[in-house]
């Protein structure tokens, strides 16, 4: 069963809506794939330090690929010349056909004309596969380079920017580019080819009149290009900016649209929604004000040109210097001549759209991540697992430290659980273990090793992380389980769910563990992602694991399943357990007490208990509240 | 006098110039038996002033265009050949025409460019009220970034459509001009000059069949790539964490390169039959040169009619050209307004009844009857399930992961409506209540807490964006969130980021539980609500939460005692089916089932510990805390062995 059906393309293999192809389509597409070839997943090259950092600009780009674009110039510029024989010919056919009443050499003429004809044919079809699989290739690396760099962007950069605004860089700008590539250069190096075919044919036909021409039309319209340059800029640029706008104001009313529904904002959220592509609108008005004028403008002295070129070579012809037959190659030249020109009116808005695209596109490309990898850094070997936090100071913003010179270490094979109130930093402690930001002062480290110094994968992928809000990707639910290990076995999947205690739960669901997760899984309670996500990190057997809430939406009966699964995985693993539910510290080999960013108190249940501190104080509050104990195991 | 636009963005919003634009004009045809264009009409006819003056326009731009070649002929004819009448005269003549053409192809131009963008205006604006009408089964089925994908390139497809066709139409009444003078020159040489346009057309529609199925198919491909990038930034720590940006990669590959797969099936399609409808007119220009050659050389026609006749093919040949990029456009405009139409024709599944009444909430008495319900086409979740909630009772959903709990309290203010059974509040079918009315006036606090990046004084005022400073920061401060709040850089004008990362779960969620407060609803639903938070900001905000509680019909789903604790009465859901009822002591008395939900290992023995709750340490606050609820036994008895 190599290649893939309709039915598989798209959300569609999700089961979802909206896969965008209607059935009454679906055997002529399924007869398009018949001889697609199943895709493997390629293995392309992933550093977490960008090999070559120079700025991404257009030229840059496309630069290397100057060889083919030499190529598809040679091609383009022998499809310019088959296709603008004709009016020469007709010159020919005239002065030296029908003038001299001479009909043997006017199907001479005519013969060349059809042979004009086949070649355009050949050539044509050889560079439009040419300039095609070019630029698919140049995009297919463009979509590539992009989100290779997303990937290495820190998470700064996502609390920071938009997800619809990212989005739009793939969505709309690489399009605009493939636009430009496509359409715009091959384009333009057509129209330019036409033009230095029309200007060579008319020079040998008559300099004088050509030189009129030339003198005395280009440069209206190159003045009028300019022009349009400087007035059209900034337009498409507000297009782009007013575009983002709409799709990011679009995206997050669709991904928060319960509780829009909820708190009944829908019409508050139309009224603003409405002016968000208002305001898109004007900027689209504003830019067809000035291309209305252009447009029409190439088109007027295009006629101008023709009058000129009549008129003049009316006189040349009264006067003897030019024959009627010249005169008319020149007049249908012209129309060649200017069709480019207003040819080129469309490329300027496409080059416009995409240099705006590729400027936004170097802006994300300039963005660097501020977790960088060390050039050179060692991976870091298998590791025992003691993490150590060495006066630690940290805050997301400069002027806000979250931990303030902590320090502690977790020996290896240890359970540590961080207790405190809600803001005192225990997530943060969990985003520096893993390296998602970097302390300002101080240092952590794994076995010893400072994580600045090590390769980001290496350290990652020895450590296991189960958030508070799990993420599902849309696929089945084995693929979300087998996230970090894709090739685990079917009987590795399984155990983990029977340890987590989710075997029933799959079971239970229509296609099995192959259930398609719906976006972001709406479908199952939050109780049941965070199984999943349990599920997740237990595959992924790293040497920590790293517990941030993992288990607040799980009821009690659930929650002390999981605890037993954890008590076999965290054998031998050191484990950091951030909790509210002390339930989950007290199991612990010992527990930190955070509080304002330092760590308070630190030692083992009893020990803490004893010492009748903070510890203490939280513990029997949450007794009075109804906590229910277990004899910590631990 | 505040004005909507100040109601609404506030006055000192810049950002947007406009907050009182217009609603759509009018919306696509509801038929869906009906053409994708006659669909589009009503919204055409919307702006049918703009668009006939346009097209007016744009006839004469097409008139003055088919009359230039042939007063070219009598220029090159009178005044060259037989040297009978001033050049200059043609001259002028001809330079005015251009003149005029150039105003009237301006307005042309302008007139369709405002149309089509006034038309995507309308589709935008009416999309997206359209979607937010949508209930949730929809969303639970949707992908947002097809969605997106729908709202953004097929719109546009449409209206780059609508740009064109004008355009090309406009050509095509210039061929029909141009004809009329072809023929009245020589009607003979015009039929051969004419000869290749029935290959154009049967060449284009064969390109036609090759290329539509192929259009759906790269859009479906591009929205893939889209949902990937789309999942790598929402779910990007989950990626990092796992060290699966290498995977992810991959995956991306391959879904780039399944769409470099179908675009050059597409190019290797245009390279065959692009070629042949270029060069197909220009074999009309051939044979018009050899017979309209021979025709001048036995002085039949002038050779002014020749270079006539050669001007208006020349004219004619981007139209033919364009004849091909219409028909690709408006496949393209077919099939994406056939999926902009899927989105319309979705029909929300909750739908408002035809003279529902608006719902006061005023006692706040619920009924579950028999009540079956299950999402989409999957089995029933909630089975048959009756239960009467006293007005003013405080009851708490308990029931293991997956039992039916959310679901439950999702009919309430109508998310779902049940397979069968009826869900009334205060004696009336919710079926029969207003939407706005219910949703108001039920206050409901999702697990995940949603923020939109707005500060967080627009998040907590979410449902009342009128709110005052005070009014938001009091609800602020029963939900115990006020304090962090003030601590922050800008305090209620701090912007929250997406998905509100930058701060802790515990604290989006208090905000949450504020902007629910906010509203004051008449019936407040807590779907576990405080589980993301710790142990004593839970105490605060259930204390807070304490005093809403009084005197108004709450429903809380719990997994922990704490949450159990503000409420008078427990329900034990297990799949779908109450299978106990009664105060908290009662079930741990009758029900192991319940006593079983709640402990936890069930080995466990009486331990040191337990012997301390048993005993009933410090207690009493907690009685004091929850005047209305049932007496708490924290020890929960003896926890039941597993089986």
């Amino acid at each position: 069963m190599g290649p893939m059906g309709a039915g598989q393309q798209a959300g569609q293999a999700t089961g979802l809506p909206f896969a965008g192809i209607p059935p009454e389509y679906a055997d002529q597409i399924d007869a398009l794939l018949v001889d697609e070839e199943e895709i493997p997943i390629p293995d392309l090259p992933f550093e977490h330090v960008e090999p070559d950092r120079k700025p991404f600009t257009l030229r840059s780009f496309l630069l290397p690929h100057w060889l083919s674009f030499t190529w598809a110039a040679f091609l383009i510029g022998l499809d310019a010349l088959a296709l603008n024989i004709g009016p020469w010919l007709l010159q020919l056919g005239i002065d030296e056909g029908v003038w001299k009443k001479d009909f043997v050499t006017l199907q001479l003429i005519v013969l060349a004309y059809f042979g004009a004809i086949v070649a355009s044919l050949v050539v044509s079809r050889q560079r439009i596969l040419f300039t095609g699989k070019l630029g698919q290739r140049l995009m297919n690396a463009l979509r590539i380079k992009l989100f290779t760099h997303l990937q290495r962007l820190s998470l700064d950069f996502y609390s920071r920017e938009r997800a619809g605004r990212i989005m739009t860089r793939m969505t709309s700008d690489i399009p605009a580019m493939e636009q430009l590539i496509q359409e715009g250069v091959v384009n333009l190096a057509m129209q330019v080819a036409t033009l230095l075919v029309v200007t060579g044919f008319l020079i040998t036909m008559n300099v004088r009149l050509t030189l009129v021409v030339l003198i005395g039309i280009v440069p209206a319209m190159v003045i009028m290009t300019l022009w349009f340059r400087r007035e059209s800029t900034h337009r498409y640029a507000a297009v782009r900016e007013r575009i983002a706008d709409v799709l990011a104001d679009l995206q997050e009313s669709l991904s928060g649209v319960r509780i829009v529904a909820m708190h009944r904002r829908e019409n508050y959220n139309v009224r603003r929604h409405r002016a968000v592509v208002d305001d898109y609108r004007e900027s689209n008005l504003s830019a067809a004000r000035v291309s209305s004028i252009y447009g029409p403008g190439a088109d007027f002295v295009g006629a101008f040109g023709q009058i000129v070129v009549l008129v003049v070579g009316g006189w040349m012809v009264l006067a003897g210097e030019i024959s009627v037959g010249k005169v008319s190659a020149f007049v249908l030249y012209i129309n060649t001549f200017f069709a480019p020109i207003q040819q080129l009116v469309q490329l300027h808005t496409v080059y416009q759209q995409g240099q705006a695209a590729a400027k936004k596109l170097r802006d994300v490309f300039h963005a660097q991540p501020s977790v960088a990898e060390a050039p050179e850094a060692p991976p870091l070997a298998p590791i025992e697992g003691e993490i150590e936090f060495d006066h630690v100071t940290f805050g997301y913003d400069d002027d806000r430290m979250v931990l303030r010179d902590l320090s502690f270490s977790v020996r290896p094979g240890e359970t540590f659980a961080l207790v405190g109130e809600t803001g005192a930093g225990k997530s943060t402690v969990a985003k520096l273990v893993t390296r998602f930001y970097d302390p300002q002062q101080g240092s952590v480290r794994v076995d010893g090793c400072d994580l600045r110094g090590v390769q980001l994968d290496s350290l990652r992928r020895q450590l296991g992380v189960v958030p508070q809000e799990p993420f599902l990707f849309a696929g089945s639910i084995r693929e979300n389980l087998a996230f970090a290990r894709p090739h685990a076995s079917d009987e590795e999947v399984l155990s983990a769910c029977q340890a987590v205690g989710i075997d029933e739960l799959i079971e239970r669901l229509p296609q099995g563990i192959d259930t398609p997760c719906h976006e972001r899984g709406v479908t199952l309670s939050s109780g049941e992602r965070q199984l999943l996500a349990l599920v997740r990190a237990f595959l992924a057997q790293p040497r920590v694991l790293i517990l941030d809430e993992a288990t607040s939406s799980l009821d009690l009966k659930t929650e002390s399943m999981v605890e037993h699964a954890l008590d076999t995985l965290l054998e031998g693993r050191s484990a950091i357990l951030i909790a509210h539910r002390l339930s989950t510290a007290m199991r612990a080999d010992r527990i930190g007490v955070i509080q304002g960013g330092r760590l308070i108190e630190m030692g083992s249940h009893d020990e803490l208990i004893a010492q009748g501190g903070s510890y203490a104080g939280l513990f029997n509050t949450w007794l009075r509240h109804g906590g229910s104990v277990a004899e910590p195991s631990a | 006098m505040v004005t909507e636009a100040e109601r609404v963005y506030g006055a000192s919003d810049p950002k947007y110039r406009n907050a009182s634009a217009p609603p759509p004009r009018a919306w696509v045809d509801r038929d869906s038996n009906k053409g994708w264009f006659r669909r589009l009409m009503p919204v055409l006819a919307a702006h049918r002033v703009l668009i006939a003056l346009s097209l007016l326009a744009g006839l004469l731009v097409a008139a003055f265009g088919a009359v230039i070649p042939r007063l070219v002929m009598n220029a090159i004819d009178v005044a060259l050949d037989k040297q009978a009448a001033d050049i200059g005269f043609y001259g002028w003549l001809l330079g005015g025409i251009a003149l005029v053409r150039f105003g009237t192809s301006m307005g042309f131009r302008y007139g369709m460019q405002k149309a089509s963008q006034e038309l995507e205006y309308d589709l935008r604006a009416g999309i997206y009220q359209h979607l937010l009408t949508l209930s949730f089964g929809f969303y639970d089925r949707a992908q947002t970034g097809q969605l997106i994908s729908r709202a953004n390139a097929d719109i546009r497809a449409v209206q780059m459509f609508l740009i064109f066709a004008p355009l090309m139409s406009m050509t095509l009444v210039t061929f029909v001009a141009a004809l009329g003078i072809m023929l009245s020159i020589n009607p003979l040489l015009t039929l051969v000059a004419m000869i290749p346009i029935p290959g154009v057309y049967w060449v284009g529609h064969q390109m036609r069949g090759k290329l539509f199925p192929m259009s759906w198919l790269i859009q479906a491909r591009l929205a893939d790539v889209a949902t990937i990038v789309e999942e790598n930034v929402t779910g990007v720590r989950v990626v990092k964490s796992f060290a699966a940006e290498r995977q992810q990669l991959g995956l991306l590959g391959r879904a780039s390169e399944r769409l470099r797969w179908i675009t050059l099936k597409q190019v290797r399609i245009r390279s065959f039959f692009a070629p042949v409808m270029e060069n197909l007119p220009r074999i009309g220009r051939a044979l018009v040169l050899l017979y309209g050659g021979w025709l001048a050389i036995g002085g039949q026609i002038t050779i002014g009619a020749l270079v006539a006749i050669n001007m208006y093919m020349i004219g004619l040949q981007a139209p033919f050209r364009v004849i091909g990029f219409l028909m690709i456009m408006s496949q393209r405009a077919a099939a994406s307004a056939q999926r902009i139409y899927a989105i319309f024709d979705e029909r929300s599944e909750v739908e408002e009844r035809e003279g529902a009444v608006d719902l006061p909430i005023e006692r706040g008495h619920v009924v579950f009857e028999q009540v079956s319900f299950g999402y989409g086409a999957a089995p029933n979740v909630i089975e048959d399930l009756s239960l009467t909630i006293e007005a003013g009772e405080s009851v708490a959903v308990v029931g293991r992961t997956g039992s039916g709990k959310s679901t439950l309290i999702r009919l309430l203010p109508r998310f779902y409506d049940v397979r069968s059974g009826t869900v009334m509040i205060d004696g009336v079918d919710v079926r029969d209540a207003t939407l706005e009315s219910l949703r108001t006036r039920i206050g409901l606090v999702l697990d995940e807490p949603f923020l939109f990046s707005e500060s967080i004084h627009a998040n907590i005022a979410y449902a009342r964006p009128d709110a005052t400073r005070e009014q938001v920061a009091e609800a602020a401060a029963l939900a115990d969130a006020h304090e962090f709040i003030e601590e922050l850089p800008e305090g209620y004008d701090t912007i929250v980021g997406e998905r509100g990362y930058t701060l802790s779960g515990g604290q989006r969620q208090r905000i949450a539980i504020a902007r629910t407060l906010l509203v004051d609803p008449k019936l407040l639903i807590l779907d576990d609500a405080t589980s993301s938070v710790d142990v004593h900001v839970e105490q605060q905000i259930h204390r807070a939460l304490m005093r809403l509680v009084e005197g108004r019909t709450t429903i809380v789903i719990a997994h922990r005692l704490s949450t159990i604790a503000l409420a008078n009465r427990v329900v034990l859901l297990e799949e779908g089916r109450i299978v106990a009822d009664g105060t908290h002591e009662e079930l741990l008395r009758t029900t192991p089932a319940y006593a079983e939900v709640l402990t936890r290992a069930a080995e466990a023995g009486s331990t040191q510990l337990e012997t301390e709750l048993a005993s009933g340490v410090g207690s009493e606050d907690l009685l004091e805390d929850v005047p209305q609820a049932g007496r708490m036994t924290p020890g929960l008895g003896r926890p039941e062995k597993a089986s």
